[in-house]
């Protein structure tokens, strides 16, 4: 009776681990990055000021122990005491420029010469310079002015050390660095990947646990999972329940209809036999009402998935209205429906629509002229859906046996007499109730179904 | 009376063309949509009993597009599915009647019947011409207070110029809608059932239109 649901769409498409795995080590290429090329660029910073340090020592020793000949120019009083500076070419040199182009230097400078020092100025300089061997450079310049016997001389002084050692110790740290980095990136990027392996595994017992409920192998999930994924577990397990819980109400819906077609069906076999037309009538009869009564029972049982359904009963006493103005088009009877347009019920319009044809069509047939049916809101989050006709209505008491499954009223009258009691079972299923009286307006039946819902803009309030 | 009957169970259209044809009506079979679609466009049917879960066109589709070509015979919908929704689904699509399986012959008989009739503007089940009654709700006729018996076809021609009294009936139309399609039509059989019925309802009822067919006169209450 009810539409096929389309199929779940089910699709892989990438991969969780990849994802986090990825997403880390683009953050880790970065942020590690930063952080090496800062930390590299401090140790250098630091090497050079160390550098720096000793270069400033060693042109302190030489401004102190500098001293002014007028015949021979600028002269060293005492040597220095680090040897480098006697090695030829060690790298280490010092030199000094006296007015007249007059200049001394270390023994190591030997014949060749510094670059000339940049224009005086006041305090330290630091410079990179090529060496006699073109080998780089660290140089300090300072301007200082001397007393000496012929009065006051400036001189420059420059003292040289080689840029190698320093740079070989940056490169040796630039690299172990890049190592380290490097390494402790690896790790976090693997450590990310296996902790998102090993944090999705219950994720895959789950699975494997559901492989093995839906081949039959195990009843129950019986996993104790994580937090995040145990109400996850355990909304599997209730729809696993829920399953089972239909299938056996089927099967024992099933059994229940094939059992009680048996005996109907073992009287006709000999009433057949024995040309006994009445009782075949008489079986066929029995087995109909069955029919009747366990297609209901089947409707009803399909109610328990429809959750969440709502229908507007005005457009669908409507239309019933119309295709019942058809059917009872001789008779001359006039259908309306009247009340709150926007009116929602929460029940599957299969079902209202059930419970107001039967209504409606009963209306039709016990009427004289006309049939009114209202939609009103009925207080505390229901929905009155009123039918009322201008027949005879119903004699004080007599509702409670019209209610009576298979009970008619009024023989002479077509139909089954199930009616009324399919409306109120129904009814009842939705948490609704029927109600049954005389019409106010017409002085007929008036039968009135309540159910969850609102008029437009309103809110439910009706049982869950 | 000519009827489509279209059902695709074949053990039921074999029971519904026997019941019918036994109730008096000339049953035309379809079993399938298309041939339903075809034969409802192509003949003039005094009703058609329908089936919705058909091969090829369902049934619905099949009472929409005679509805949307202007095809108004009555339609009765004869189906298991016995649900509101589908009977408003039915109705609201141009059907005039909807009874659901199982069912009693008697039953679909009285409803054709009350649809035929409805069709032709008549409101009471019981005509009346002078001495003659006939009551189309149990396809009986009498004269005079006695009941005179008619065959299937004597029933249905006098029927049928009686629904359609007052106007010259033409012997085509007669043949269409007294025979169902496979049978061998021949107009002179017709002439020998009215001269049958004149005699037994009395020979002024029935009177012959020179070259138009044959006309009743209007029933009177």
């Amino acid at each position: 009776m009810s539409g096929t649901t389309p199929r779940a769409s089910i699709a892989a498409r990438g991969s969780l681990t990849r994802r986090l795995a990825a997403l880390t080590a683009l953050w880790v290429a970065i942020g590690l990055g930063l952080l090496g090329w800062y930390v590299v660029r401090k140790d250098e910073q630091q090497i050079e000021t160390a550098t720096d340090a000793r270069l400033t020592s060693l042109l302190d020793a030489v401004v102190a122990a500098v001293a002014f000949d007028p015949l021979s120019g600028p002269i060293l009083l005492r040597s220095l005491a680090d040897p480098e500076f006697e090695r030829p070419l060690s790298g280490h040199y010092w030199q000094i420029r006296g007015p007249g182009g007059t200049v001394a230097t270390s023994r190591s400078l030997w014949d060749s010469r510094l670059h000339p020092p940049l224009p005086p100025a006041e305090g330290i300089r630091a410079r990179d310079m090529d060496g006699p061997r073109d080998e780089p450079l660290r140089v300090l310049e300072r301007d200082v002015t001397i007393s000496g016997r012929t009065g006051q001389v400036p001189l420059t002084v420059q003292v040289a050390v080689p840029r190698d050692a320093m740079e070989a110790e940056i490169t040796r740290l630039r690299q172990q660095m890049i190592l380290a980095f490097f390494v402790l990136g690896s790790g976090l990027v693997a450590a990310v990947a296996l902790l998102v392996v090993w944090g999705l595994r219950p994720l895959r017992r789950t699975q494997e646990e559901l492989v093995e409920v839906r081949q039959g192998r195990r009843l129950h999930m019986d996993i104790t999972a994580p937090s995040e994924i145990a109400p996850l577990v355990a909304e599997i397990e209730a729809l696993i329940e829920q399953n089972r819980a239909t299938v056996e109400r089927a099967r024992h819906h099933v059994g229940n209809l094939a059992h009680a077609m048996k005996t109907p069906i073992a009287v006709l076999r000999n009433a057949v036999e024995a040309e006994d037309l009445g009782t075949v009538r008489g079986q066929v009869a029995t087995l109909e009402r069955l029919v009747q009564h366990h297609l209901r029972r089947a409707r009803a049982g399909a109610l328990a998935g429809s959750a969440g359904a709502e229908c507007g009963p005005h457009a669908l006493a409507s239309a019933l209205a119309t295709a019942l103005g058809r059917l009872s088009a001789s008779r001359g009877i006039r259908l309306r429906v009247t009340g709150e347009e926007g009116a929602r019920v929460r029940a599957d319009s299969q079902d209202v629509t059930e419970m107001l044809g039967n209504l409606m069509e009963n209306a039709c047939k016990y009427g004289r002229t006309q049939v009114l049916v209202t939609v009103a809101p009925a207080g505390e989050g229901l929905v009155g859906i009123a039918v009322e006709d201008d027949g005879e209505g119903l004699e004080e008491g007599e509702d409670g046996v019209a209610l009576a499954r298979g009970m008619r009223l009024d023989e002479a009258k077509p139909g089954s007499g199930l009616g009324l009691a399919i409306v109120s079972d129904l009814v009842g299923l939705y948490g609704g109730s029927l109600s049954l009286g005389r019409s106010a307006r017409l002085g007929g039946l008036r039968a009135e179904i309540f159910l969850p819902g609102r008029v437009a803009g309103g809110r439910y309030e009706g049982p869950d | 009376m000519r009827l489509l009957v279209v059902e695709d169970t074949a053990a039921l259209a074999g029971q519904l063309r026997q019941g019918l044809s036994e109730s008096g009506f000339a049953v035309d079979m379809a079993l399938d949509g298309e041939e339903a679609l075809h034969l409802g466009d192509t003949e003039p049917y005094d009703a058609v009993v329908l089936d919705l879960g058909l091969p090829r066109v369902d049934g619905l589709t099949v009472l929409r597009r005679w509805r949307a070509a202007g095809r108004a015979m009555p339609v009765l919908i004869l189906t298991a599915r016995d649900s509101w929704t589908e009977k408003v689904e039915g109705l609201n699509a141009g059907a005039d009647d909807y009874l659901a399986k199982p069912f009693a012959m008697a039953e679909l008989v009285a409803r054709l019947n009350a649809l035929i009739r409805r069709a032709n503007g008549v409101s009471k089940p019981e005509l009346v011409f002078g001495e003659v009654r006939l009551d189309t709700a149990t396809r009986s006729v009498s004269r005079a207070g006695a009941h005179v018996r008619l065959t299937a076809l004597e029933y249905g021609l006098f029927a049928y110029l009686a629904l359609h009294a007052g106007r010259p009936v033409s012997k085509t139309e007669l043949t269409e809608h007294l025979y169902s399609q496979d049978f061998d039509r021949d107009s002179n059989t017709l002439e020998v059932i009215v001269a049958r019925l004149r005699r037994k309802l009395g020979e002024g009822l029935i009177e012959t239109v020179r070259g138009q067919g044959y006309r009743l006169q209007p029933a009177s209450a």
